[in-house]
């Protein structure tokens, strides 16, 4: 019995400590946490790759960096996930593809935040939409029309189109892109309830690719990779494209950040350094972003 | 002596162990959605019809989405139930052996699959199969939640309802031989009125899945916060926590109303359960075998 109860508490401590241990496990040597949004996921993912095949352990870069293998862990999540496990603790970055709200930046209280580049929201449809040819700039009038549902039908933004319904294709109304769409372009009004709401942006265009009456903000990133099979409308006559976005005059954008509380160690510097060097940022440019520098 | 006392208790233990992890995970969600209460009546919570936490003000009205949880799980289960019951019969009576030793391990292998993998599926093809087909303006529909569900839970159907048809079987195996009776008429006498526990337990255990399923209903039900048509698009409570817990700043009202929607999820489960056990109570106590 005494042998027991020793052996259970022995294994009840042991438990806690490992759930502990998974709270700092930040703190173990050589690894860095990234979580956050799934749009610049792919992206860091990419560098960690690259760097972690450049220099192995982390005193390769500089002598006065630890002995240890670098592993940098990356997952996805949505942009507010990024917010709340840097505020938790429980990751060392945050990726977010929206601005930081003040409230949040607040709650993190020592805030540090990274331009990685810009991502703008396509207004895309597919290449067997009409549209493409009778209509291929909108303005932001008919956008709102379009996306709050009061055009329930192609024809009733020109009578040329088809007499079909069309088919508004969005994200997650509380994530980083709806809320960029909706800052920018919908403002005070609201999009329909029966838009289809994609769970990622890969099923939005896969959506838009797949229903020729599809309609959806497609990240510029997407439409880069998935040329031919979906086209980006013009908003308001200016196309978007990497110097449209840049100054500005393409407003459907949004940066994409990475966040972090506090002060960085030397091996999340040397990390951040690299991401922001010109081979990260060329790394950036090729998943379909623009650039930060 | 002594080993068993350590047996029972390592047991009792474990038990704890596990109720209090149940219990600890119903207690964070009901701290939460408490929060949420105390700024949102109940009442509205449960009636209203409108969903958009992002509005000025928020609107938080889950009915839309308690209607299309509850509707998909029934459908599949009325799709799947039948064709599980089905097959098992053939399975455990007039299979022989050889196929049942094939078959089987497949059937167990698709409860195995990844609910994305079977959520892509639908959407590449039930889904895909409306919308050229019936010429509707987008496929994703109930039906296709339904439908797509129904093929998820069907192994679990059939595997409840083989294993008690088979073990009738195999009890009454030799007197029936001895009686000179027919497979068919040990199917019609003995193995369906026996296997009407099994089939209950499976209705509980498959209607509780399909309750609960998140990623392959939420790639091909279209994700609206309306309310839900057989033909039309619908939102499930799992899949609306699961698309939009991504994106809520936590501790925010929105954060709290989707652990309000779990527990609401989770007491529709309970009540759904309940009854059942009711129910078959009585089945126990009106059949004897």
């Amino acid at each position: 019995m005494h042998r027991f109860f020793r052996f259970l508490f022995a294994s009840i401590m042991i438990m806690s400590l490992v759930i502990a241990g998974s709270q700092l496990a930040i703190a173990a040597d050589g690894q860095i946490f990234f979580k956050g949004s799934s749009t610049l996921a792919p992206v860091i993912s990419q560098v960690a790759q690259q760097f972690m095949e450049k220099y192995g352990t982390w005193n390769k870069i500089d002598a006065s960096l630890p002995d240890a293998k670098i592993e940098i862990f990356v997952s996805g999540g949505g942009s507010g996930e990024g917010v709340k496990a840097v505020l938790d603790g429980t990751s060392n970055f945050g990726m977010t593809a929206r601005t930081v709200k003040e409230e949040e930046k607040k709650a993190i209280g020592d805030y540090h935040e990274f331009h990685i580049g810009t991502d703008a929201l396509t207004i895309s449809v597919n290449p067997d939409n009409k549209v493409c040819q009778v209509k291929p700039n909108l303005t932001k009038d008919e956008l709102v029309k379009i996306f709050s549902g009061e055009y329930r039908t192609w024809n009733n933004l020109d009578p040329a189109l088809a007499k079909e319904e069309i088919v508004v294709v969005i994200r997650d109304i509380g994530g980083g892109a709806h809320e960029v769409f909706q800052k920018s372009v919908m403002k005070k009004v609201d999009v329909t309830p029966s838009a289809i709401q994609s769970p990622s942006m890969g099923a939005l265009v896969t959506k838009v690719i797949e229903n020729k009456n599809a309609i959806g903000y497609a990240s510029f990133g997407m439409v880069n990779v998935h040329k031919g099979e979906i086209v980006p409308l013009k908003v308001d006559g200016v196309e978007p494209t990497v110097e449209n976005i840049l100054d500005g005059t393409y407003y459907v954008s949004r940066p994409l950040l990475v966040v972090k509380k506090g002060n960085m160690s030397p091996i999340e510097k040397a990390f951040i350094d690299e991401l922001l060097s010109a081979e990260g940022m060329k790394i950036v440019e090729q998943m379909g972003f623009v650039p930060a520098k | 002596m002594k080993k068993e006392l350590i047996f029972v208790w390592a047991c009792k233990a474990l038990t704890l162990l596990a109720v209090s992890f149940l219990f600890f995970i119903f207690l964070f969600i009901a701290k939460e959605s408490f929060m949420f209460f105390q700024k949102t009546p109940l009442l509205h919570f449960l009636t209203g019809s409108r969903w958009n936490p992002m509005a000025d003000p928020p609107a938080f009205g889950l009915l839309p989405m308690i209607f299309a949880t509850v509707y998909v799980s029934l459908l599949a289960t009325a799709i799947a139930l039948p064709i599980g019951v089905g097959m098992a019969i053939i399975l455990s009576v007039l299979a022989p052996p050889k196929i049942q030793w094939l078959l089987l391990p497949l059937i167990d292998l698709m409860a195995g699959i990844p609910s994305v993998v079977y959520g892509f599926a639908g959407l590449m093809i039930i889904v895909k199969f409306f919308e050229t087909h019936f010429s509707w303006s987008s496929g994703e529909s109930v039906l296709a939640g339904g439908i797509l569900l129904a093929i998820m839970i069907l192994p679990y159907v059939v595997s409840t309802c083989y294993e008690s048809m088979i073990k009738v079987l195999h009890h009454y195996e030799r007197a029936s031989r001895a009686l000179s009776v027919s497979k068919w008429h040990m199917m019609r006498y003995l193995v369906i009125p026996t296997a009407k526990k099994a089939i209950f337990a499976a209705l509980i255990l498959s209607l509780s899945r399909a309750m609960g399923e998140t990623m392959a209903v939420m790639m091909v039900i279209g994700n609206s916060p309306i309310f839900p048509h057989l033909f039309r698009k619908a939102e499930t409570i799992p899949a609306l926590i699961a698309l939009e817990m991504g994106g809520a700043v936590v501790g925010s009202l929105h954060y709290q109303a989707l652990f309000a929607a779990g527990l609401i999820l989770m007491l529709v489960l309970f009540t759904f359960n309940s009854f059942f056990f009711f129910i078959r109570k009585h089945i126990d106590e009106g059949i004897k075998w």
